[in-house]
C-alpha cells in the first residue's frame, strides 16, 4: 500500500511540474493583455506536433545522431518555433485589440484556440487522430524500496524546476523582465518612462509560448500521445492552476499546479472510479478556491481607492 | 449629439418615409436571408457574405447612415415590429416544405433565445459568464427526465425546468458575491465542466448515452409530431417548433427590453460602467449581479426545454463547454446590450457553419477565422450598443 502511495507522490509531481508551466504562461500573459489569453493551451500543445514534424521528415532522413539526440534537438527546434508563433499571433492578430474593451480580445483568443486546432487537424497528416509521442529516458534512475523513478521523470521535474527558476531571477534581476513587470503594472505610465510597449509584448509572448511549449512537449511525453484537442484541456488546468495560485505570481503557479494534479491524481488512485470524475474534482477545487479565496494564494487583493 | 438631431428634423415631416423605408430594409433582409440559407451553391453563400461584409465596413466609414437608419426605426418602431413579425411567421411558408432550412431556423431560434439571456449578463452587466451552456444543458435534462419518469409533459416541463435551472442560476451566483473578471469567469467555466462530467458520468441521466424518448408536446390537442395545415398550406412538423421558439424569442424580446428600460436594466448598466461607483450611488451590487445569473439560467432553461422535445434526445456533448464559447461569441459578434444585433449574431454564426457543408472539413476553421475578422473589422460587434435616450423621440 505504501508503495502505491509513493507512487502516486511521484505521479503527482511529475504531473504538477508540468501544469505550474503551464500556469506561469498564462501568468505572465494576463500581466500584459490584461485578459485571459484562452488560447495558450492550444498554442503550447502545437510543439509536440511540430516536434513529431521534424522527427518524421528532416531528422528522419539525416539522422545525424540517432535516438535520444534527435528528439533533444526536435524539441528544440518545437519550442524556438512556438515561442515565435507566439509573436506572431500577437503582432499580427491581438495587437489590434490592445485599446479595446477586454471581451474583444478575449473572445478572439479564444477563436483563435479554434483556428490553432483546425490548423493541426489540417495540416497534419492524419492530425485529426492521436499520435504516439515517444517517451524518452523511461529507464529507471534510481529506486525508493520497491518503487521505479524514470529519467524522465527526473527530467521532467529538473526542466520544470530549472526553468521557473530561470523566469523568476529574469522577472526580477533582468532589464527584461523589469520592463515586463513595469508594463504589466501600468502600460501608460511604462510607455512614458520610454518603455516600447510592442517589444515588451514581443518578449512576453516568446517567453510563455516558448514555456508552454516545454509543457506541451513534457504533457504528450508523459501521456506517451498526442492529439489536436489536448490543448483545450491543457488550457482550462493551465488558467486554473494560474488562477488558484493568484494570476501574477510564479509561486502560486507552482502551487497552483501541484494542488490540482494533486486533486486528480488523488481522485484516480483512492476514489471508486474516480479517474471519470477527476475533473469534477479539480473544478470543485478551483470554485472552492474562488469563494474562500477570491484573489488565488498568492495574489495581491487589489483595494481601489475612490 | 449634433448631428442626431438635424437628422431627426429632416426626416420628421411625415412618418411614411422612415415608414416606407423600415418595411423595404425588413423585406429586403428576410430576401436576403431566404437566398442565404436556400441556395446550393457556395457562390451565392460567398458572394452574399462579402456583400455583407462590404455593407459593415461601409457603415463603420460612414457612422452618420447607421445613425439615420436606427433614427427611422426608433420613429417607425410599430410598424417595424408589425412587419418583422409578419415576415418571421410568414417565412416557412416560402420555404416549400423544406424541412433541413427549418430545422436550422429552429437551432437559430434557440441559440438566438440564449444569446438574449446571457446578453442580461455579458452585455448589460459585463459579467462574463461561461456557464450559460450549462443553464442550457440543466433544462433541457430536468425537463426530459420529468417527462420520461413522471410523465410531465411539455408546457410543465417547461416551468418546472426553468424553475431548476434558475436555482442553480443563484448557486452558481454566490461565489459571483466576491470574485470579478477572470476570477469570475473561471468559477462560470468550472461551474460549467463540473455540470457537463456530472451528467456524462451519473448513471440516471443515462450517462454518455444521453436520455432517448422524449415525447412530443400537444398543444389543443394538436401534437407536434404532426404537420401544420392551414388554408390548404401543409408545413413540415418542425414547424410547429419553429413557431414555439419564434413565440420565445418574443417573450425574450419583450422581457429584455423591458428589463433594460427599468431600474434593474439601469443597475446592471451601472454596475458596467463602474462597479465602485456604483456601490456608493447605494446599488446592491451583490444582488443585481446574483439577479443577472438567475434570469440568465431561467431563460436558458427555456431553449433547453425547447430543444429536448424538438430533437427528443439529449446527449452531455449537447452542452459542452464549446457551446457556452458559442453562446458568447454570438452576443459579442452581434453587438453587447443590442437586443437586435444579438439576435442576429446568433442567427449568422449558427447558419455561417451550416452553409459551409460545402467546405466540410474546413468549417470550424473558416467560422474561427470570420469571428476574428469581424472583430478585427468592426471591434464594437456588428451592431454596438446605443447610447440610453430620455424624454423627447423615445
Amino acid at each position: 500500500m505504501s508503495e502505491e502511495i509513493l507512487q502516486q507522490l511521484i505521479n503527482w509531481i511529475a504531473l504538477g511540474s508540468i501544469y505550474a508551466l503551464l500556469a506561469v504562461g498564462f501568468s505572465l500573459l494576463f500581466g500584459v493583455l490584461g485578459v485571459i489569453h484562452f488560447s495558450h493551451g492550444d498554442i503550447s500543445l502545437v510543439a509536440p506536433f511540430v516536434a513529431l514534424a521534424i522527427l518524421q521528415t528532416a531528422l528522419a532522413s539525416l539522422s545525424w545522431f540517432g535516438g535520444a539526440a534527435d528528439l533533444v534537438l526536435a524539441c528544440l527546434i518545437a519550442i524556438a518555433a512556438v515561442g515565435v508563433l507566439g509573436i506572431a499571433i500577437d503582432r499580427f492578430v491581438l495587437r489590434a485589440f490592445r485599446d479595446k474593451p477586454a471581451m474583444m480580445a478575449l473572445v478572439t483568443t479564444v477563436a483563435l484556440g479554434i483556428v490553432i486546432r483546425e490548423l493541426i487537424r489540417h495540416l497534419f497528416p492524419q492530425g485529426g487522430n492521436p499520435h504516439a509521442f515517444p517517451t524518452p529516458l523511461a529507464e529507471p534512475a534510481f529506486a525508493l524500496g520497491n518503487v521505479v523513478v524514470s529519467w524522465f521523470t527526473v527530467l521532467d521535474v529538473a526542466s520544470a524546476t530549472a526553468v521557473l527558476l530561470v523566469l523568476s531571477i529574469l522577472l526580477r534581476k533582468t532589464g527584461v523582465g523589469v520592463r515586463i513587470r513595469a508594463v504589466s503594472q501600468d502600460r501608460e505610465a511604462a510607455r512614458l518612462m520610454g518603455i516600447d510597449a510592442n517589444a515588451v509584448f514581443r518578449n512576453t509572448f516568446f517567453i510563455a509560448s516558448a514555456t508552454g511549449a516545454l509543457a506541451g512537449l513534457l504533457y504528450a511525453s508523459y501521456v506517451g500521445v498526442t492529439r489536436f484537442d489536448f490543448g483545450i484541456l491543457a488550457g482550462l488546468m493551465g488558467f486554473s492552476a494560474a488562477v488558484i495560485g493568484g494570476l501574477g505570481s510564479i509561486p502560486g503557479a507552482v502551487i497552483g499546479g501541484l494542488l490540482l494534479a494533486g486533486v486528480e491524481t488523488f481522485a484516480q488512485a483512492a476514489i471508486e472510479n474516480g479517474t471519470a470524475y477527476r475533473q469534477v474534482f479539480a473544478f470543485l477545487l478551483v470554485i472552492a478556491f474562488l469563494v474562500f479565496r477570491p484573489a488565488g494564494l498568492f495574489g495581491r487583493t487589489v483595494t481601489e481607492k475612490v | 449629439m449634433a448631428m442626431r438631431d438635424t437628422s431627426e428634423e429632416r426626416a420628421s415631416p411625415g412618418l411614411l418615409g422612415p415608414g416606407l423605408f423600415v418595411i423595404l430594409l425588413e423585406a429586403l433582409l428576410a430576401l436576403l436571408l431566404f437566398l442565404f440559407l436556400t441556395s446550393e451553391s457556395w457562390i451565392v453563400t460567398v458572394g452574399l457574405l462579402a456583400a455583407a461584409g462590404a455593407g459593415f465596413l461601409w457603415l463603420q466609414r460612414n457612422p452618420e447612415i447607421e445613425t439615420r437608419i436606427t433614427d427611422w426605426f426608433a420613429q417607425a418602431r410599430l410598424v417595424a415590429i408589425v412587419v418583422g413579425g409578419a415576415l418571421a411567421v410568414a417565412f416557412p411558408f416560402f420555404l416549400g416544405g423544406d424541412s433541413y432550412v427549418l430545422h436550422l431556423l429552429i437551432i437559430a431560434e434557440l441559440y438566438a433565445v440564449l444569446a438574449l439571456a446571457l446578453n442580461f449578463q455579458l452585455g448589460s452587466a459585463n459579467i462574463p459568464n461561461f456557464a450559460t451552456g450549462a443553464s442550457y444543458g440543466i433544462g433541457a435534462y430536468a425537463s426530459a427526465l420529468l417527462a420520461i419518469h413522471f410523465g410531465i409533459g411539455f408546457w410543465g416541463g417547461l416551468v418546472a425546468s426553468a424553475m431548476v435551472a434558475t436555482f442553480f442560476g443563484f448557486v452558481l451566483g454566490v461565489p459571483s458575491m466576491r470574485t470579478r473578471e477572470s476570477y469570475l469567469a473561471l468559477v462560470t467555466i468550472a461551474f460549467g465542466v463540473v455540470v457537463h462530467q456530472v451528467i456524462n458520468n451519473v448513471t440516471w441521466t443515462g450517462g454518455p448515452n444521453g436520455l432517448v424518448g422524449i415525447p412530443a408536446p400537444t398543444l389543443f390537442g394538436h401534437s407536434f409530431a404532426e404537420p401544420i395545415e392551414v388554408l390548404g398550406f401543409r408545413l413540415p412538423s418542425q414547424a410547429n417548433f419553429y413557431y414555439t421558439a419564434l413565440a420565445l424569442i418574443g417573450l425574450s424580446i419583450v422581457v429584455a427590453r423591458r428589463l433594460h428600460h427599468s431600474r434593474i436594466g439601469l443597475a446592471w448598466n451601472a454596475l458596467r460602467t463602474d462597479e465602485l461607483a456604483a456601490r456608493c450611488q447605494g446599488i446592491n451590487v451583490t444582488w443585481y449581479k446574483v439577479l443577472a445569473f438567475a434570469v440568465d439560467a431561467f431563460m436558458a432553461a427555456f431553449a433547453g426545454t425547447i430543444y429536448a422535445f424538438y430533437i427528443g434526445y439529449i446527449s452531455p456533448d449537447n452542452f459542452t463547454f464549446l457551446v457556452s464559447v458559442t453562446i458568447m461569441t454570438m452576443v459579442i459578434v452581434g453587438g453587447m446590450d443590442n437586443i437586435f444585433g444579438v439576435i442576429l449574431g446568433a442567427f449568422l454564426l449558427t447558419v455561417l457553419p451550416e452553409k459551409f457543408r460545402v467546405f466540410s472539413d474546413y468549417r470550424l476553421l473558416l467560422y474561427g477565422v470570420i469571428v476574428i475578422g469581424m472583430l478585427m473589422v468592426r471591434p464594437e460587434g456588428l451592431f454596438p450598443k446605443r447610447l440610453r435616450r430620455y424624454g423627447g423621440h423615445g
